[in-house]
């Protein structure tokens, strides 16, 4: 479970990127960050993988303190970041070797890496080439497969699928359900209202640092999302 | 864990392209500056040999001693093996001393002096090589080790799992370093394999040990740019900058602190030139020999002979009193000469010391310092020989003197051809290894030191370095 409690960030240059967040990601559920750009849905990720301190309040993974146990809090969260570079030179299979190991599996075969790539529906003459020749949508498809393999309990991601085309974008979407009907907690912080409506079982709006909305997925399909969020952000821009 | 990001950073290095292009730029270079070191080694070597029986054939064609002490002989320098490695100061300073009554001791001519050609662009020899060309690669290694990552998003990723930022940092160094010491430890063996299959290069047991040390502080000299490439990739968020950085503060160490260091140490602590102490010498001869000139006057004044009966003692008077005005004569100048050249000598020390200190600021400096000891190529060996050539000088006139006065025939053309048997020899003892290491200790000292700042430097900015 992922946990925000009054999580807040100031930067030093006064800037108030996060605002008092408070939200739960509980296990089987998708939680989607919708916002503009800046409105602080990559400093609240950032804040649960302790890449930045919070000014105040608590990032909870698991119920333990990102701040107080970052490398207990981290083995229960994998990562998907917006642009999955990996290292260009290795294949596939040796990008997946070296983050599984950092993710503490350590007895992996090259088949089970196969097999691995094949649930994200990577094609299988792509399983030995190197990441540099691999697309965009492959590359994505590969750091979910990084997180597939951790098995953490909670998936963060960031942006996952900007830039991807639109059959990519579906069979990530797709990858997601099954994450989620086996039971992660996953939080997507995304500008992709369309794909977040398909996948979302609650969708929180950001504005300016703070969560000024959520609704769940009965809500929003109810109360059309589009128009909400379209309403949000021209108040943002007014 | 450890041994994971080790390993992946050796992979990830060893198949990039530019662990291809260094392994071979290494492999080319290496070896070219062994085999010219060996080639200019050997034909050194034949050079010395051919000197040596010239000279010795020169001084047995001397017809008299007197002309052997004025136009004396020449004592060649034995070329140094590990010359073959780290060249020094050899082609800028002579290989050869005039040795004669007449002549201030000194070194002859240089290679540069007689082929300036070479001194445009220096020596390719193994220390040029790590100096330049392994300085620049091990920036090149790692001025993208932090910032590099940061920016293909692959610091995030490998920091999102419960991986310590100093594991990670270590792993990064040791695997980045070893697969940067590769590219020129297989080389170099190579070239030790090379240097022992040519019979005329001659390594004895403590030249090996001095090829270990030299060795030693080739790898603790790449290692000081190789964890300043780290520092700075830490402190940079682009690994654009980072590389900006770092070719500034290698251009800085490896061209402009030394280079700034000499012409400072010139203002500063300034040196008569040599000119000028020549020109100083030239009025004490002078001035001895008038000297020697009056009391000659004044003793043919009072002891002229009167009577042809007195001929004879006079001739035997005379002689002794030669004898006895020569070695007054030159026992007034070598007085005279030492105050002079000590003063120069001390001067020139002071200015020496004071230009290697400020640029030892530069690890190039100590490298090139540290080699020098270590190979017997520097400034302090030809220093030694100089003075080695100075003493035996005197040695050698008092010698030449007491048998020109003792052989002297008045009003005879008869000539006495000299005996060579008892003629004192000159020896030169090269630097024992403990004297070398002893003036090695402070380059060994600030790289060692030096890495240690780095790498701490790199250490503790990654511990805070933003990833994001």
């Amino acid at each position: 479970m992922l946990q925000a409690t009054d999580l807040t960030k100031r930067y030093e240059d006064g800037l108030l990127a996060l605002d008092h967040l408070n939200l739960e990601v509980e296990e089987g559920e998708i939680f989607c960050l919708l916002g503009a750009n800046g409105a602080g849905k990559t400093t609240a990720i950032n804040l649960f993988l302790n890449f930045i301190d919070p000014t105040s309040g608590t990032p909870l993974i698991n119920g333990i303190d990102v701040t107080k146990d970052p490398l207990e809090a981290k083995k229960y969260v994998s990562y998907v970041s917006e642009n999955v570079m990996l290292y260009g030179n290795f294949t596939a299979r040796q990008n997946l070797d070296f983050f599984a190991k950092l993710g503490g599996k350590k007895s992996l075969t090259k088949e089970d890496y196969h097999m691995y790539m094949r649930k994200v529906s990577l094609p299988e003459n792509s399983f030995e080439m190197r990441v540099k020749n691999y697309s965009k949508g492959m590359r994505q498809k590969l750091g979910i497969t990084i997180a597939i393999i951790k098995d953490a309990q909670n998936i963060l991601l960031d942006e996952p699928t900007s830039g991807l085309d639109p059959k990519a974008a579906a069979e990530f979407i797709k990858i997601l359900a099954g994450l989620r009907n086996q039971g992660k907690a996953i939080l997507m912080c995304t500008h992709d209202i369309f794909r977040a409506k398909e996948i979302a079982d609650r969708v929180g709006i950001m504005k300016e640092g703070r969560l000024v909305m959520v609704r769940t997925r009965e809500e929003f399909l109810e109360d059309n999302l589009e128009r909400i969020y379209l309403e949000y952000m021209q108040e943002a821009v007014a | 864990m450890l041994r994971d990001i080790i390993f992946k950073e050796l992979l990830d290095t060893i198949s990039s392209l530019k662990f291809v292009f260094t392994f071979l730029l290494c492999t080319v270079l290496v070896l070219l500056a062994v085999f010219t070191g060996i080639n200019n080694y050997r034909a050194e070597l034949r050079e010395y040999h051919a000197s040596v029986a010239l000279n010795r054939s020169n001084l047995e064609s001397q017809p008299n001693y007197m002309t052997l002490a004025g136009y004396g002989f020449t004592v060649t320098k034995t070329p140094q093996v590990l010359s073959t490695i780290v060249t020094g100061v050899q082609n800028a300073v002579g290989k050869s001393a005039k040795v004669s009554t007449n002549i201030d001791p000194g070194l002859g001519d240089s290679k540069y002096s007689s082929s300036p050609a070479f001194a445009i662009f220096g020596e390719l020899d193994l220390t040029f090589i790590v100096r330049i060309v392994l300085s620049l690669l091990a920036i090149l290694f790692t001025f993208d080790a932090i910032s590099g990552e940061k920016e293909q998003g692959t610091l995030k990723l490998a920091l999102a799992n419960s991986l310590p930022r100093d594991r990670l940092i270590l792993g990064k160094a040791i695997g980045s370093f070893i697969s940067l010491i590769l590219p020129l430890v297989i080389p170099l063996i190579i070239a030790l394999l090379i240097l022992t299959i040519y019979p005329d290069v001659n390594l004895l047991r403590e030249d090996w040990l001095r090829i270990g040390l030299i060795f030693l502080m080739f790898i603790l000299y790449i290692s000081v740019f190789f964890t300043l490439g780290l520092f700075v990739s830490a402190r940079t968020l682009r690994s654009s900058t980072s590389l900006l950085v770092l070719l500034m503060v290698w251009v800085t160490f490896v061209t402009i602190i030394p280079k700034a260091a000499v012409i400072t140490a010139g203002v500063i602590s300034p040196v008569p030139s040599a000119q000028e102490i020549a020109a100083q010498k030239d009025a004490v001869k002078q001035e001895a020999y008038m000297g020697y000139q009056q009391s000659l006057n004044e003793w043919m004044e009072q002891n002229r002979p009167k009577t042809p009966e007195e001929g004879k003692a006079f001739q035997e008077k005379f002689k002794e009193f030669l004898e006895q005005s020569q070695k007054e004569m030159l026992a007034y100048q070598e007085e005279k000469n030492a105050t002079i050249e000590t003063g120069y000598q001390a001067r020139k020390k002071k200015q020496e010391g004071l230009a290697f200190n400020i640029s030892r600021l530069s690890p190039a400096s100590s490298l090139m310092f540290g080699a020098m000891s270590l190979s017997r190529t520097g400034i302090n060996e030809n220093d030694r020989f100089v003075q080695s050539i100075r003493s035996y000088t005197s040695v050698f006139a008092s010698w030449v003197n007491v048998k020109m006065m003792r052989n002297l025939k008045l009003g005879s053309v008869e000539q006495v051809k000299p005996d060579l048997s008892d003629m004192p020899q000159h020896e030169f003892k090269p630097e024992n290894l403990k004297s070398s290491l002893v003036r090695a200790i402070p380059d060994f000292t600030i790289l060692s030191l030096l890495i240690i700042l780095f790498f701490t430097g790199a250490f503790v900015s990654f511990l805070k370095y933003d990833v994001r």
